[in-house]
């Protein structure tokens, strides 16, 4: 029969005609798609009803069956009626935020259709009560974080659960796939679809997507749905969302800086977008920032007070619920966030975004401009507020990737074995499982598909002897195999353990902090709490407190007095440039001289190019720039190559360490997206001839060891994997206390595993993590071959040229040394007389 | 290295021990046998060769100084009998001569019987032996002995130019206490801020210093 003369599908039509819509064909397509069977990922632009396309295909596939088992029963065959209630639908989200809204919408559709779902919500803020609920009777629809659905598969019975189970959807999949959460949701529905492969050989479970654009949607299905023999496809909606992009730009050049990362110099111009918007949302990258304009805009207008509030992953998830659900109603003017508030959540009234500072990426951008004009057809406006001048040239790269739709990939994690020996004991906490079994599920998600059978065998062995089979360890207690062949965790305390650490999200040891008299504000690292002496004052959710005392586990706190106070810096890590927008900004240097574009902040900028030509050279897209400045700090050497952070950070050390090899030199080096500096108190040996073997990709890899600390690398990348496989606690605030005896720390166990277990898997994965995603490789050796073909310029000066003032104040700074340790530990003791203590190291940094 | 203390003669090692040549004595805190078997019994992954190790290192200590008492100033045992508490029996027969003082921590919870059978002599709270008083954890009130304790794995960071810093265990020297280093290499480590007039010996893999 045709979906479009099905019962379902026109009393869906009905239903949306006497609500004035009509569905998109994007969402029919969807329809057709689902009912005749195929798995895939939709693709739409925000507020085009992404959600509408799978969500009414169940819907209508639903009351489709029902109308079929009406008339069976009308036709007066005697059918038991089978109860069909229980699980149809997981809907996988990455935010808990996300998931009110999403119920909401969800329950409307069912009301309005007469269908009797429950819509029910399951993440970390789910209370006791209503779990115990659904446990007795699961609702049709679940909408869960992959954290969530791994604490199911850590139940008894699990299976029980997903016995009418039709449809899986992965929602914001972009968000997802780049992360190890991703992995954890390869690996949940490849447990699932197992499991019903087992009990309903029969059924079709339909795995589904949903995604914003990326430049990699092909692979970003192939990693949800990595089946061969299961129909796919990718719907993507041919709309465009409708964007524009303004610049807030100062009355004169002069009044940027030419430095900087806060901005709130331009702080007043924002006022009479406030003023004129009926919610703006004014994003920042950290939370640090986030506070501190809360409170420069506080200052500004203190009319704004009430009106204006703050929301950040620090805050407690009561108040944020409290903001979410005001600036629903409207009663907010303005909320200053971070990528807190990023995802999908439909806020109506959001008519503005403004985004402080260079976002670094296409993607990010896009998806915080689509929180404004939210529905289809209305335009996503967003203002970009510079933090210092050259931020502008960075507006006008995003504009025209916008235009161009030059969007950046995410790459799926592959081999995370951390993930993988904590999905093996979640499964073992819940019904046990079979070794041969898991490891064909496992083998056919994207993640693992290149897991050898040797790595298999260690990770089993890891998890149930605790070594090799050679050095088996005395004692080791953990997964263990049942009579019935299955293997289990028997131990209860490890069971209970466990499930209190599933997931992958990492961060540092976390305090609650609350008022003395009683309240939550939120959260804040203990690292910051430690250097804080009682009496002393922060800034935490925009409120000035007082700090009196840590005490179990809790930072107490009283309001202050004082107006203004330092604000905690959150270790989140900057941001790197993407590799797209780098590439457009090259462009945009040559355009701006040339006067080729229509942009205002190019036109804005350009005195500040004119002053770079005259005193040095503006880079053009196929010359590579590199300044000879020398000052009385020192001679030192400014390399443009445009490619972030990150990638500066491998470069100036790979650079450093080669021109090492020519003489003995020690650098002190800084970077920023644009470019790099050495420094040093000898002349550096270079010319025009020797840089292109300087910057040469030939021995990459090789040179990369050897000029990078990768153990030190490697080091910081464990401490996730050490959490997440189940070798350190992180305890949660104020929820569970870790056993004492059972204190370590990751640093410990990388350096154990590194004196006595060098086979160690996890080891492996922290050496890979930091060449892969820290040294980004590849991008690395694509960025010195185009450095290669380039025209070389060399710029010797006495003077600091605009285009290396922001790196020069950079205050992250890193040696370059290729001293041993023990000559290491030497000079820093002769350098620990002059040692400043942490927080006035700081201080000086920021000033 | 060699220094004085209230007038005594103390012999720091670098692996984390201090000989008091005048009473025969080598002084350890904070050896937590049985820690990594407890770690395994709780299902997290430890090598069984760290343990081991601790062993192998107290050995070599007694082959160096050939010391008649062992003093431990608190957190000997981590939690109950275990397979490494087993493997320190064994260590034990073969030193039968050797004098084990313990100054019980917080961990030390074994009973009576076991520290009998053990051949350990202890003290439920402090051992004083002019001019120094051994105890686990320091003492609140300050009197004329000179306090020698451990409990808190004390721990120095070493800064250089540019954000370097490296990590490592110490011996600390207060004005009227002195805190050893956790003698097991399976703990973590606490970090002291150094006041003016104490003494801190950095403990190095190839040597001690002084900063």
């Amino acid at each position: 029969m045709q979906l479009e003369k099905s019962k379902g599908y026109r009393q869906v039509i009905k239903w949306l005609k006497l609500n004035k819509k009509k569905p998109f064909e994007f969402q029919t397509d969807a329809w057709q798609y689902y009912a005749e069977g195929y798995c895939g990922l939709v693709n739409a632009p925000t507020g085009f009803g992404k959600t509408f396309s799978i969500f009414l295909a169940v819907v209508i596939d639903e009351l489709n069956k029902k109308h079929e088992t009406k008339t069976t029963i009308a036709k007066g065959k005697i059918i038991k009626k089978k109860s069909n209630q229980g699980l149809k639908l997981i809907w996988i989200t990455p935010l808990r935020s996300l998931a009110k809204d999403l119920a909401r919408a969800m329950n409307e559709v069912c009301t309005e259709l007469k269908l009797d779902w429950v819509i029910g919500v399951r993440n970390g803020d789910t209370s006791q009560s209503e779990k115990l609920k659904q446990k007795k009777q699961m609702p049709e629809v679940l909408i869960i974080t992959p954290e969530s659905i791994h604490l199911l598969l850590a139940q008894k019975n699990a299976f029980s659960y997903f016995d009418q189970l039709q449809c899986i959807v992965a929602d914001e999949w972009h968000e997802l796939l780049g992360s190890k959460r991703g992995v954890m949701t390869e690996l949940a529905i490849s447990r699932i679809k197992g499991l019903l492969t087992e009990m309903h050989p029969e059924r079709l479970l339909r795995i589904w997507g949903i995604s914003a654009t990326i430049g990699n949607m092909e692979q970003a299905m192939e990693v949800l749905v990595p089946y061969n023999n299961v129909l796919k496809t990718i719907i993507k909606a041919d709309m465009e969302k409708k964007n524009e992009i303004h610049s807030i730009l100062p009355d004169h050049i002069d009044m940027l800086p030419w430095a900087g990362h806060l901005g709130h110099k331009l702080a007043h111009k924002l006022l009479p977008i406030i003023y004129k918007s009926k919610t703006t949302l004014i994003f920042t990258n950290t939370r640090g920032q986030a506070e501190l304009w809360y409170q420069t805009l506080l200052a500004q207008d203190e009319t704004l007070a009430g009106q204006l509030a703050i929301h950040h992953g620090s805050i407690d998830h009561e108040l944020r619920n409290w903001i979410e659900d005001a600036i629903h109603t409207g009663l907010l003017k303005a909320v200053v966030c971070t990528s807190s508030l990023d995802l999908g959540v439909d806020f109506k009234p959001v008519d503005t975004v403004v985004q402080i500072g260079s976002p670094k990426g296409v993607a990010r951008f896009l998806q915080r401009a689509g929180r404004s004009g939210h529905s289809p057809h209305e335009t996503s406006k967003i203002y970009f507020l510079p933090t210092h001048a050259l931020e502008l040239v960075e507006a006008a790269a995003i504009k025209e990737a916008v235009k161009t739709q030059d969007i950046e990939s995410r790459e799926p994690i592959v081999m995370a074995f951390d993930t993988l020996i904590q999905y093996l004991v979640t499964i073992a906490v819940g019904d046990g499982f079979d070794d041969e079994k898991i490891f064909f599920e496992v083998k056919q998600t994207h993640s693992f598909k290149e897991l050898l059978p040797q790595e298999w065998k260690w990770v089993m062995q890891f998890i149930t002897t605790g070594g090799t089979s050679l050095t088996a360890y005395n004692e080791f207690s953990k997964v263990s195999k049942d009579i019935d062949g299955l293997w289990k965790v028997k131990n209860r305390q490890i069971a209970m353990r466990h499930r209190l650490h599933i997931g992958t999200i990492v961060s540092d040891a976390m305090l609650k902090v609350k008022y003395l008299t009683g309240g939550f504000i939120g959260m804040i690292e203990e690292s910051f709490i430690s250097r804080l002496k009682p009496g002393s004052s922060f800034t935490l959710a925009g409120k000035v407190l007082e700090f009196i005392m840590v005490k179990e586990m809790m930072v107490l706190v009283r309001k202050s007095k004082l107006k203004q106070a330092i604000s905690p810096s959150w270790l989140g890590g900057r941001m790197s440039l993407t590799a797209n927008l780098g590439a457009l900004l090259r462009k945009k240097y040559n355009e701006t001289l040339h006067k080729t574009h229509g942009e205002i902040e190019l036109d804005f900028i350009l005195p500040l190019f004119e002053q770079q030509a005259k005193v040095s050279h503006v880079p053009k897209s196929d010359e590579f720039l590199v300044e000879l400045i020398n000052t009385k700090d020192g001679y030192h050497l400014f390399a443009y190559p445009f490619e972030g952070r990150q990638v500066h950070e491998i470069m100036a050390a790979l650079i450093a360490y080669r021109l090492s090899m020519i003489k003995p030199i020690t650098f002190s080096i800084a970077m920023n997206d644009y470019g790099f500096e050495l420094l040093s108190e000898q002349p550096i040996p270079l010319n025009e001839d020797s840089i292109k073997s300087l910057f040469t990709p030939l021995n990459l890899s090789n040179d990369i060891v050897a000029s990078i600390n990768s153990t030190e690398m490697a080091r910081r990348k464990f401490r996730d994997i050490a959490c997440i496989s189940g070798l350190v606690f992180q305890g949660y605030p104020g929820k569970y206390v870790a056993n004492k005896h059972l204190q370590s720390s990751a640093a410990l166990f990388f350096n154990v595993f590194s004196d006595y277990d060098k086979h160690n898997l996890l080891l492996r994965q922290a050496y890979d993590e930091a060449f892969y995603q820290q040294i980004e490789e590849p991008r690395l050796a694509a960025a010195l071959n185009r450095i290669q073909i380039s025209k070389i310029i060399i710029v010797k000066t006495y003077r600091y040229t605009p285009l290396c003032f922001p790196i020069k104040v950079d205050s992250l700074r890193e040696n370059m040394s290729s001293e041993e340790l023990s000559q290491r530990i030497e000079r820093m003791t002769a350098e620990s007389e002059k040692r400043l203590s942490p927080t006035q190291r700081k201080n000086k940094q920021r000033k | 290295m060699n220094i004085k203390c209230r007038g005594e003669q103390f012999i720091l090692n670098k692996e984390r021990a201090i000989y008091w040549p005048a009473k025969h004595m080598l002084i350890i805190s904070d050896l937590h046998i049985g820690k990594t078997a407890y770690f395994r019994k709780s299902g997290i992954q430890v090598p069984d060769t760290v343990g081991l190790t601790d062993l192998q290192r107290l050995t070599s200590l007694i082959k160096e100084f050939h010391p008649e008492n062992l003093l431990i100033t608190g957190d000997m045992f981590h939690n109950k009998i275990n397979s490494d508490v087993n493997a320190f029996m064994e260590w034990r027969r073969s030193y039968s001569n050797l004098n084990v003082i313990l100054i019980k921590g917080n961990h030390d919870t074994l009973r009576h019987e076991d520290y009998l059978a053990l051949n350990i002599d202890y003290h439920a709270k402090e051992l004083c032996c002019a001019p120094f008083r051994f105890i686990h954890d320091i003492p609140e009130e300050i009197d004329e002995f000179y306090n020698i304790s451990g409990h808190i794995h004390p721990g120095i960071i070493l800064y250089g130019k540019a954000k370097q810093q490296l990590k490592f265990p110490c011996f600390y020297f207060g004005k009227q206490q002195a805190i050893l280093p956790a003698f097991s290499i399976f703990t973590g480590l606490k970090i002291m801020k150094p006041q003016k007039g104490d003494l801190v010996f950095v403990l190095t893999p190839n040597k001690i210093i002084q900063v």
